[in-house]
């Protein structure tokens, strides 16, 4: 449905996305997961025309999306990380008039409205203005407004920043549906791992314009198949602990966090007794030591050295 | 097109607060600061020696003036609001005679004095045409005058007064200067903070919105650039019209004229902001730089202070590239010169050459700059 070739964008002396290749198929919900600045937010503005890249191609339907936006502008829905809403305006009013730009009118734009209110629980809301809404809901009606005119495919920035957890779990559970029960093809974009694991049938993960790994949940975690995550607690984790498991050769990756540090070993490794060393002469008593399963978190740090949120 | 600029219309009446203190503003500033001109009168203290005085014709025609508010005091009110400052000058009026005394010498003894005396001389001309028609009864006399007055109404021959100038001959009207000169700076504010939102609706992500949907760029712009002109427009309308019809500033008969001629300047301003908001990168930076802009060019062109008593060449030279030194001449130039509206024709030209220019580089800003 929708490809993405060599693409790079330069702004001045800075690459924000480089030689980016990804593709997504019809009735799909790829994420894009990457830290703040990865590149992620450039890239969706490039492959929904709003951007033009500096080198390389979108293909749509393949036909280049570059030299001819209408095609993909008429079936994708956009929703960005911002509340693109006016604040000043009713629910309902905020989808008349993004209805309206979209050609909508008379009875079928007010039947679409209701569908939409229905679809992000705000029936009841609709003649509320938006600033006296809560974050969660300016995300939903923003979410809405993007659906109003049927799309096929639905690009969404980071659409569950800065919300509650109530409010998140519905925008999940909304774009599950939306892709189930309306074959809505999605491409979702966060730094959030848990969402894109939850949701996601394929993921691309990108860093610092990068793309640094692709497939699907289980062949990135694969990634990590050779190797093992084990999480050590402390109250008094102290420098010492931490520098002896730096220096330690048969360790992978060390991350320190508050009275936890997380450390990636081998398989096959027999950490135990050392960890208890390492503790003993570090002069810290451990509460717990866990061996994980890799997670989408542990293969960006062993791909990045750097935690996803840093 | 149709569908944004209702949206415009609908948060506009949500919120006009905005648009109605540069109104109160307006109109407060040409109030207060153009209060010493035309809309205040000057109290004058008479005292009569002879009650019939007051009752004839003089006491008449006094009470009726409009260039000055004669109060019936005492002898002793009178004398004493002189000789505490509070009346520049008193008159003290007999049956055919009358004194002026004169507190604090002023322009303004001999035009009460011009008064006084026009009131007596209209006395004693219908005393004579009373004497000529052999009226003697105060009924033959009112009937005398009602057919003089009919006949005044109709007259065999027209006259028409003209008052003749140099060509380079100033006129500054406190009245009009100060109206002319707030309605254009404040308009300045409400354009500008309404082109504004074209900032803030970017920087949320509604014009990517937009962009994606059918709406043409064109005709987002140009319902963005028909709102903000309207209520600039509505604005400089609103205070003309509590002038006219509240204050009563006649605008002297020119005020559709003076409603026209302002069209090119709100055009001129919508551009400016336009060019502006292309110029800026956030809205910090607009916050900051509107201000600076208004007062400047205000204080350049002419709104605080008569360009005409400006001697720097330079500070001319400068005004001749801010629109409300155009804006000022066109409105001067019509209500207060008495021009017709095409000798205004060059100002008029320049304001719309400037809007054509600075809407082209504005846009082409606004569109260069990465989304």
């Amino acid at each position: 449905m929708l490809e993405l070739v060599d693409l790079s964008k330069k702004f001045k002396q800075f690459y924000a996305v480089k030689n980016l290749n990804m593709f997504i198929e019809k009735g799909e919900i790829v994420g894009l997961l990457g830290p703040n600045g990865a590149g992620k937010s450039t890239a969706i503005s490039i492959l929904s025309s709003l951007v033009e890249p500096t080198t390389g191609d979108v293909r749509f339907k393949n036909s280049s999306i570059i030299k001819s936006p209408g095609p993909i502008r008429n079936v994708i829905g956009m929703v960005p990380q911002e509340i693109a809403l006016y604040d000043d305006l009713t629910a309902e009013e905020n989808l008349q008039f993004f209805g309206r730009i979209y050609r909508l009118s008379g009875v079928e734009l007010k039947q679409k409205i209701g569908e939409v209110l229905e679809l992000i629980g705000l029936t009841d809301r609709r003649k509320d203005v938006v600033k006296k809404f809560s974050g969660g809901m300016k995300r939903r009606l923003n979410i809405g407004v993007a659906l109003l005119h049927n799309p096929q495919l639905i690009i969404m920035d980071e659409p569950t920043v800065g919300i509650d957890p109530q409010s998140r779990n519905y925008i999940l559970e909304t774009v599950k549906r939306l892709n189930r029960e309306k074959e809505m093809t999605v491409l979702y974009t966060s730094h959030y791992m848990e969402e894109v694991e939850f949701l996601c049938d394929r993921i691309y993960i990108m860093d610092q314009g990068n793309l640094i790994a692709s497939g699907t949940n289980e062949e990135i975690k694969r990634i990590l198949s050779a190797e093992k995550t084990i999480e050590i607690k402390s109250d008094r984790i102290n420098e010492v602990f931490v520098q002896l498991l730096r220096n330690d050769a048969t360790i992978n990756s060390v991350t320190e966090g508050e009275k936890v540090v997380t450390i990636i070993v081998p398989k096959g490794t027999k950490a135990f007794g050392t960890l208890l060393k390492y503790a003993e002469e570090a002069e810290i008593e451990l509460n717990s030591v866990d061996v994980q399963e890799a997670t989408l978190e542990d293969v960006f740090l062993h791909l990045t050295g750097r935690a996803l949120r840093d | 097109m149709k569908g944004i600029f209702l949206a415009k219309i609908k948060m506009f009446m949500r919120n006009p607060w905005t648009f109605l203190i540069m109104i109160v503003m307006s109109v407060g500033f040409a109030l207060i600061l153009g209060g010493s001109g035309n809309f205040t009168t000057i109290s004058v203290p008479l005292y009569a020696t002879d009650e019939s005085v007051r009752e004839s014709m003089v006491g008449e025609m006094l009470d009726e003036s409009d260039a000055y508010s004669f109060k019936w005091l005492s002898e002793e009110e009178m004398m004493g609001q002189i000789s505490s400052g509070k009346a520049e000058v008193g008159v003290e009026l007999q049956e055919n005679d009358f004194n002026v005394i004169v507190g604090v010498s002023s322009q303004n003894t001999k035009m009460v004095q011009q008064t006084i005396k026009e009131a007596y001389t209209k006395k004693a001309q219908y005393s004579q045409i009373f004497t000529e028609a052999d009226a003697t009864t105060s009924s033959e006399k009112e009937q005398v005058q009602d057919e003089l007055e009919a006949a005044l109404d109709e007259p065999v021959f027209g006259i028409q007064s003209n008052n003749f100038r140099g060509s380079n001959a100033v006129i500054i009207d406190n009245t009009f200067h100060t109206l002319f000169g707030f309605t254009l700076f404040f308009v300045i504010y409400t354009i500008a903070y309404n082109v504004f939102y074209i900032l803030t609706e970017k920087k949320d992500g509604i014009w990517d919105r937009v962009i994606l949907s059918p709406v043409r760029k064109w005709e987002m712009y140009t319902a963005n650039f028909v709102y903000t002109f309207i209520t600039g427009y509505l604005q400089v309308a609103i205070v003309f019209l509590v002038f006219r019809y509240w204050i009563g500033v006649d605008f002297q008969g020119r005020f559709i004229e003076s409603l026209l001629v302002i069209i090119p300047y709100v055009f001129a301003i919508v551009a400016l902001s336009i060019l502006i908001t292309g110029l800026v990168k956030t809205v910090q930076q607009f916050n900051a730089v509107i201000p600076i802009v208004a007062v400047s060019m205000a204080m350049i062109g002419g709104a605080y202070w008569p360009i005409e008593i400006v001697q720097s060449q330079f500070m001319l030279f400068l005004s001749k590239i801010v629109p409300i030194t155009y804006g000022m001449e066109v409105l001067n130039g019509v209500a207060v010169y008495g021009y017709p509206v095409e000798d205004l024709l060059f100002p008029i030209s320049i304001l719309l050459l400037m809007g054509v220019m600075m809407t082209g580089v504005g846009i082409h800003l606004m569109e260069k700059r990465h989304v």
